[in-house]
């Protein structure tokens, strides 16, 4: 064993000399060689990411840096951009459309999201403990967010919150008498909230995949200490999911935000490029896209989309500065 | 294995290579695909519409006909419902794609000439490719804006009161010539009392009939560069929607907007509707009832401030061919075999060919040539002029106002305010 040992640098290099000409020269295994196998690996490396590359430069990086640019001018999409410097902004503070679309979003975003990540944390605490046929539960919650974004979901949403549909009815009967939510300006928003919490599935995954990475050992001793489920779920849980939360919390806030399509198709049919009753469902991107594409304003909707990049950005931001107040990281307890 | 190291990496890369390739060539005949006209001295050309099912299958009928009467030329069909037909005519034609020929409304002549999209027809006709002789009732100049021919007109329809027949004889209501909106308003009162309707979808925010409304004294929806009514004037056409909607006159607007797509007669929700003529087609396909035509109502019991308006068929300036564009259009206006294939879909023919190849055998299509008919006899029609640019943005927001004041989200009076920033803002863009 010793032997061989000793023996092996000597023979590894001289093998390796022998049997392979581009490792160059046996004394310095050759800090050029390597570098030049370094550089066609990175070469290697560029060439198999330039799809990707092209396309974000063509498609992502090029638009955006276009949209900036329109976000500055008068462009119909017909006759070549005009500058008007911050016109557009200033007509977009003074749209009281604009304002009901940011409170549509707003109002969207602050009830939809908490109660999605609530549902799916309770769920998901449900789903932790060790039962029979869990397989099955945790796919049929999770269902739903594959097939939630899709059109026709949302035209069947439609369909069930409409009048004399199955809410209208269950509604009436137990003596609630609103009639269909779709119809109605304030309730239709409510029927998108419903369906963005329906997809509950996505963060509760997330949720279950925190929950497990708790040491049991933290329940046992609070157990021993006399501390009651909801003391340890406030103390031990929460605390020690609080990264998984915050990933969660952001993840969704921004997802919310940029709610389009459910939205346009609930609220479609409408008349009068209206997005639900009387505007009941203008979120954000419904109406930039009503600007820039039924009233051919892309400049005004380049600037709204800008708008709505510094808002998610601004919100983000927050986001991060609040997590050294509430999330703890295992790292920075050590 | 270090051989098949390298021959792998190289294989790769070159199939990486040829990918990047491929996707380029892909996107240049993609690019391609949408360009006409082949060796053999063929030539297609586009034909874009908005339209029902059955429309399209009328079209696809006619079209088949065109192709076998000029073999030379190949036209391609495509097709959307209303709404959606415009935003993407609007993205095609602005990336310098727009189809060779379309289906236009007057909403948009000015638009799209303002923008360079259209196409002179004159030139064509002065070539004997296109006629413009024959057609009904003054109809040859409707598409013509300072003095360029940008729409041929296919066929007529009218403002009506589209009605669902057994729910007025069962109110004891008969409409007739002359009657005025006092007439109207007692009419739906007793509908509403005597049977479980409405006795109108609510009328305020189509733009063609407070058009009508506006004629009969005088004035107009839209001038050659804006509106043609003040705020008082729709203060008062609103005030008139308020007391109408709250008393139950007409249909309840939440009901009504659940509905869409289908018609609030067709649902069952008013006993009748404000739309053009040829709708009651449509309606007696969607619905269960039997539905008919009343008179438009007057303000002196004379004066309905009808005009004819039409579906046109509009070319691109852009189309590299006029010439097969313009025989295409001369054909579905005037050819007698279309006319009997699109019966009254796009409204009464606008040549007397087709006029006279189709005579209809159904009610429904009887009722409507004779109420047209009615209207030219009477003579109360008016000239039309062509909407300004921004017309189609004032005509959606005014729908879309009046609904809010329908669903009782706005005042009459910010209503009328609001309509009139809207209408401002697009009038300037």
């Amino acid at each position: 064993m010793g032997t061989t040992v000793t023996h092996a640098p000597a023979q590894d290099g001289a093998h390796a000399a022998a049997a392979s000409p581009r490792h160059g020269p046996p004394v310095a295994p050759g800090h050029a060689a390597v570098k030049r196998r370094a550089r066609r690996e990175n070469l290697a490396g560029y060439l198999f990411l330039s799809p990707w590359i092209a396309g974000f430069l063509l498609l992502t990086a090029g638009p955006m840096i276009a949209s900036l640019y329109f976000a500055f001018t008068d462009y119909n999409l017909f006759d070549a951009p005009r500058w008007v410097g911050l016109a557009n902004f200033q007509e977009m503070f003074a749209d009281p459309r604009w304002r009901k679309s940011v409170s549509v979003t707003l109002w969207y975003v602050v009830i939809g999201t908490p109660l999605k990540l609530a549902l799916a944390l309770g769920v998901a605490l449900l789903l932790a403990q060790q039962r029979r046929g869990q397989a099955f539960y945790r796919a049929a919650f999770y269902a739903p967010s594959l097939i939630g974004a899709s059109v026709s979901v949302a035209i069947v949403w439609k369909a069930i919150f409409s009048d004399d549909a199955v809410v209208d009815r269950a509604q009436s009967a137990l003596g609630m008498d609103v009639g269909g939510w779709i119809g109605d300006p304030h309730w239709i928003l409510y029927a998108l909230v419903a369906l963005t919490v329906w997809q509950f599935g996505a963060p509760m995954v997330i949720f279950l995949a925190g929950l497990k990475q708790v040491p049991r050992e933290l329940y046992e001793a609070a157990e021993v200490d006399g501390a009651g489920p909801w003391r340890r779920f406030w103390n031990i849980t929460l605390p020690m999911i609080s990264p998984v939360l915050f990933f969660n919390v952001l993840l969704e806030t921004i997802h919310s935000f940029q709610i389009f399509a459910s939205a346009y198709i609930v609220g479609g049919g409408a008349g009068g490029n209206a997005c639900g009753p009387a505007d009941g469902s203008l979120v954000y991107t419904c109406y930039l896209y009503i600007q820039g594409f039924e009233n051919s304003r892309m400049g005004l909707a380049s600037a709204m989309a800008w708008m709505l990049l510094l808002a998610i950005g601004l919100v983000t931001a927050v986001l991060f500065w609040s997590q050294r107040r509430w999330v703890h990281y295992e790292e920075a307890a050590r | 294995m270090r051989t098949t190291d390298g021959v792998d990496r190289r294989g790769l890369l070159r199939i990486a290579g040829g990918s990047v390739a491929a996707l380029g060539l892909t996107a240049t005949a993609t690019a391609c695909g949408g360009g006409s006209g082949s060796g053999d001295g063929k030539v297609t050309i586009r034909y874009a519409w908005w339209g029902s099912d059955d429309r399209a299958k009328r079209i696809s009928e006619s079209i088949k006909l065109f192709e076998k009467k000029y073999p030379k030329i190949k036209v391609k069909k495509d097709f959307q419902p209303y709404p959606d037909f415009w935003k993407k005519f609007n993205t095609q034609a602005s990336g310098g794609n727009p189809p060779d020929v379309f289906q236009n409304a007057i909403g948009f002549l000015r638009k799209y000439d303002a923008k360079n999209v259209l196409l002179d027809l004159k030139d064509q006709v002065t070539a004997g490719n296109l006629s413009m002789d024959n057609f009904r009732a003054g109809l040859a100049t409707f598409g013509e804006v300072d003095g360029k021919l940008l729409g041929v007109p296919v066929g007529s329809n009218s403002m009506a009161l589209v009605i669902d027949k057994p729910v007025y004889t069962k109110a004891g209501v008969k409409p007739e010539q002359g009657w005025t909106w006092d007439d109207l308003d007692e009419a739906l009162g007793k509908i509403r009392d005597k049977t479980d309707r409405a006795g109108d979808s609510g009328m305020y925010g189509i733009m063609y009939l407070y058009d009508i409304y506006l004629r009969q004294q005088g004035k107009a929806f839209f001038t050659e560069e804006g509106l043609g009514f003040t705020e008082a004037d729709l203060t008062q056409w609103w005030t008139k929607a308020d007391k109408s909607i709250k008393s139950g006159l007409v249909a309840d607007t939440k009901k009504v907007v659940q509905a869409k797509p289908k018609s609030a007669v067709t649902a069952e929700l008013a006993a009748g509707e404000f739309t053009w003529d040829n709708f009651t087609n449509r309606y007696t396909d969607e619905g269960k009832s039997e539905y008919g035509l009343a008179p438009i109502p007057t303000t002196d019991g004379k004066k309905t401030g009808q005009y004819l308006g039409s579906l046109m068929l509009s070319a691109s300036r852009k189309t590299k061919h006029p010439k097969e564009v313009a025989q295409f259009i001369d054909f579905m206006v005037h050819d007698p075999e279309v006319g009997k294939i699109m019966e009254y879909d796009r409204g009464v023919h606008a040549t007397t060919e087709q006029y006279e190849a189709y005579q209809p055998s159904d009610p429904v299509n009887q009722e409507i040539a004779a109420y047209e008919q009615s209207l030219v006899d009477a003579g109360v029609l008016e000239p039309i002029t062509p909407h300004p640019e921004g017309a189609d943005i004032c005509e959606s927001a005014f729908l879309r106002i009046a609904e809010e004041l329908g669903l009782g989200t706005r005042s009459v009076d910010e209503a009328v305010k609001q309509f009139f920033t809207e209408a401002k803002t697009a009038f300037r863009h």
